[in-house]
């Protein structure tokens, strides 16, 4: 299957997964320079469920605010516009992504690995300094969903990828294995959907480059903590800190990113699986 | 991942040669993939590997001549479901395909050479990888603890229950395993196959006649 079949096959998911409005108002206003505030409270406000979602992360050792946030225009104000665009994406990801059921990964595994690669991105943003830990929080937690598509799309080619990476022992990794039976990986669908849907360009990149980081166009730093955090995060998942127990991370993202393995592996795992706990509740909840 | 060209995988024991062995680059072997309900017995420098879930695989081979193999297996359900009447209904009709599996493995390796005073064993599986169902990964390890009680066989190490699916690699020759937990994204696939070699024993019930060592 070439780029237009890719295309195609997410076009298909348009009819099944839509954004939630408030993002794709709150992202217009953003992306609008005679936006105010006042605007983007307006957008936030006229939507209560994320209205209170909004609330419930910005009083949230999430943020930890030393005082109580009651109102959205303080919740904007400390959070930043942009941000809160995020958030709305954020907060929503189970609702969102809920119309692409599958058979082959429970919804609760595989958002449990995508919010562990959205805080071990965050984690890792704080440390390298130079790019916004809100951003690649969501890019995490989107970072996978390519999986989705492909196994609700084409459930028989994906089921034949993971018995490849079972047969394999665990050394193809499964986007390799999904070339092999596809010719495309979810890294190529995640990051064509995330196109379609005009999702910023940091996203787009990191979605569609986790596993390619070379080929990232607009954000190559934030991109490189992805692909780092995605490694991370099956390390916390599986409770290790053994880089022989999962795929390598490539050598070419330490370097884009200033990071050191031997500084940021273990203490980015541990602190990942202690933040967990607490935001399991605030991202995946209902 | 091409083998070297100049090696061939070892001469398969009779009556394995039909299990699926490739070269492996990480393991610097041959090496067989065993499915559930599968089992294999090597003297050769090889590895046999599998993917267990609430499955148990039991690595054991003779320590002196380094003959050994590996089983995958685990009891079917009982026909009452009921979590805590097993014991007592169906024990007997469960525990055949579980002594069938580890007859079958501790006889080969016999028959080939092993002497059961130098046996050590190894135990591996019987997670509990989907959370909301009973725990069967507890039962196969109770029955396969109980067994090797019974046979007089002394487990050498063991990593067993927990949540998590397992990947685990074993070389008879020297012993040495190899055992890495796999992410949650293989969970369904494993429990799939696990249920579809529970369906598949359903079928095919064991006839008594399993020999006695």
């Amino acid at each position: 299957m070439n780029n237009t079949n890719i295309a195609e096959l997410v076009k298909g998911v348009g009819d099944l997964v839509t954004l939630p409005d408030v993002f794709i108002r709150i992202n217009q206003l953003v992306e609008d320079p005679d936006s105010t505030i006042d605007d983007i409270t307006g957008a936030v406000s006229r939507d209560p469920s994320f209205t209170v979602r909004l609330l419930r992360v910005a009083n949230s050792p999430f943020y930890g605010f030393s005082s109580t946030i009651e109102t959205v225009s303080r919740a904007i104000t400390l959070i930043g516009t942009s941000q809160i665009r995020n958030l709305a994406l954020s907060t929503s990801v189970l609702r969102t992504f809920s119309g692409l059921p599958n058979e082959l990964v429970s919804m609760d595994n595989f958002w449990r690995h995508s919010l562990y690669c959205a805080l071990a991105a965050r984690i890792l943003a704080t440390q390298a300094r130079k790019s916004d830990p809100e951003a690649v929080f969501t890019a995490g937690l989107l970072h996978d969903i390519g999986e989705l598509v492909i196994f609700n799309r084409l459930p028989e080619q994906a089921k034949e990828a993971l018995l490849l990476v079972l047969d394999s022992g665990d050394e193809l990794p499964v986007y390799q294995a999904e070339r092999q039976t596809m010719g495309f990986d979810h890294a190529q669908v995640g990051g064509e959907l995330a196109r379609q849907w005009h999702l910023p360009p940091l996203l787009q990149d990191c979605i569609a480059c986790h596993h390619d980081i070379q080929q990232a166009q607009y954000c190559p730093r934030e991109t490189a903590i992805v692909h780092i955090a995605n490694i991370l995060a099956l390390m916390a998942e599986v409770d290790t800190f053994d880089p022989a127990d999962v795929p390598p991370v490539d050598p070419l993202a330490w370097e884009i990113t200033g990071l050191e393995a031997e500084d940021v592996v273990e203490s980015t795992i541990r602190e990942a699986q202690e933040e967990f706990v607490e935001t399991e509740k605030l991202f995946l909840g209902n | 991942m091409a083998a070297p060209t100049n090696f061939r995988p070892p001469l398969a024991l009779p009556g394995f040669e039909h299990v699926r062995r490739a070269w492996h680059d990480a393991h610097e072997a041959y090496a067989a993939r065993l499915l559930p309900g599968e089992y294999y017995v090597t003297k050769c420098d090889e590895a046999v590997y599998t993917t267990l879930g609430s499955c148990i695989s039991a690595c054991i081979r003779d320590r002196v001549s380094g003959i050994g193999g590996m089983n995958h297996f685990m009891l079917p359900a009982s026909a009452s479901a009921d979590r805590d009447s097993w014991r007592a209904t169906s024990l007997s009709a469960a525990t055949r395909y579980g002594n069938f599996a580890m007859e079958h493995l501790i006889n080969d390796i016999l028959k080939n050479g092993g002497l059961k005073q130098n046996l050590e064993v190894k135990l591996f599986g019987g997670g509990r990888i989907m959370a909301n169902m009973t725990d069967v990964g507890m039962r196969n390890i109770t029955f396969v603890h109980d067994y090797l009680q019974t046979e007089g066989l002394k487990v050498v190490s063991e990593d067993i229950g927990d949540i998590y699916p397992r990947l685990v690699v074993y070389y008879p020759v020297s012993g040495k395993v190899r055992v890495k937990r796999l992410r949650s994204l293989h969970t369904n696939t494993i429990a799939a196959q696990e249920v579809q070699y529970l369906e598949s024993i359903k079928e095919k019930p064991v006839s008594g006649d399993v020999e006695l060592f």
